[in-house]
């Protein structure tokens, strides 16, 4: 008998056009990138057998505004001593003064680059997580289940996220959705934001196949 | 000047300043701590490959911080 429906055959949703299209080019391998597809990596709420198609984070050139500040705060200690205040003070105070520039500079570079690093957004083939740092001392990680997405979208503001194609990717869910007016405490459309994000009309699009996938396994289980 | 009876110190600049030198170093050590343990937080929030080599990266820091901090304050 030919087998019409089997909802024990569930598709395997790494093997979406979209993702397929991004493993092909094999740029999205590198766990430092800014978008990485199907990384073999773990997540602290991950359900068992839930697979990770995306993971990213912001894109690398936001970070040059802090890379800039730190490199010209290098040269800094060069020319201090014209200032009278510290042109006043002995010489062991002064190597101390040195001492303490460099390593306030190097906490405030590993600061920006572990916030930057671990600032991600994932997504699986059931959930879309959100997981921000703020500072070191708050972190807030938002989950959301695809089924319950109701609309993607993104936009792209400013030269270099034109230049370097990144933007920030907005997803409204059954659960909250703000409008452009009301903006969030955070400052975000809604809470699930993936800021600065590389490539947005990729990751948009891979969002919206899942949910076309999701509607049509739902449809699928509700008619057999 | 005489801050206590029979204790003379002369409240230079120099005092001054390396006095804010040390306090900020110390600062700086705590807050070197609080970062081991958020990385420590960051890393289960998301098991990624080099996690550990960041780990390795912040411990570092945080010796180089104690024994500066040490020398700065003892010195």
């Amino acid at each position: 008998m030919p087998e019409i429906f089997d909802a024990s055959k569930k598709k395997d949703k790494e093997d979406l056009v979209e993702v397929k299209k991004l493993k092909d080019s094999g740029r999205y391998r590198s766990h430092w990138g800014s978008l990485v597809v199907t990384p073999k990596i773990k997540f602290e709420s991950q359900n068992n057998g839930e697979t990770i198609i995306v993971l990213g984070r912001r894109h690398f050139v936001t970070n040059l505004g802090w890379m800039a500040l730190i490199c010209f705060a290098i040269f800094i200690p060069f020319f201090w001593e014209e200032f009278p205040l510290i042109a006043g003070v002995n010489d062991n105070v002064h190597f101390s003064l040195i001492i303490l520039w460099y390593l306030a500079l190097t906490f405030f570079g590993l600061m920006n680059f572990l916030l930057w690093f671990y600032n991600v957004y994932i997504v699986t083939d059931e959930r879309l997580v959100d997981v921000d740092f703020f500072g070191i001392l708050y972190k807030n990680i938002n989950v959301t289940q695809i089924r319950k997405v109701e609309d993607v979208n993104y936009s792209q503001r400013g030269i270099l996220s034109s230049f370097f194609n990144f933007g920030d990717v907005v997803i409204q869910t059954a659960s909250e959705q703000r409008s452009d007016e009301v903006f969030g405490k955070d400052g975000e459309a809604s809470p699930f934001t993936f800021e600065a994000v590389s490539n947005p009309n990729e990751v948009v699009r891979i969002i919206s196949e899942l949910m076309e996938q999701e509607e049509k396994e739902e449809y699928e289980g509700r008619i057999k | 000047m005489e801050i206590f009876p029979g204790i003379n110190i002369d409240i230079s600049l120099s005092l001054i300043v390396g006095v804010m030198v040390k306090m900020c170093m110390l600062l700086l050590l705590l807050l070197s701590v609080i970062m081991i343990r958020q990385e420590v937080l960051m890393d289960r929030v998301v098991n990624l490959p080099m996690g550990n080599s960041l780990k390795t990266m912040v411990w570092v820091f945080f010796a180089m911080t104690l024994i500066l901090t040490l020398i700065v304050v003892i010195a």
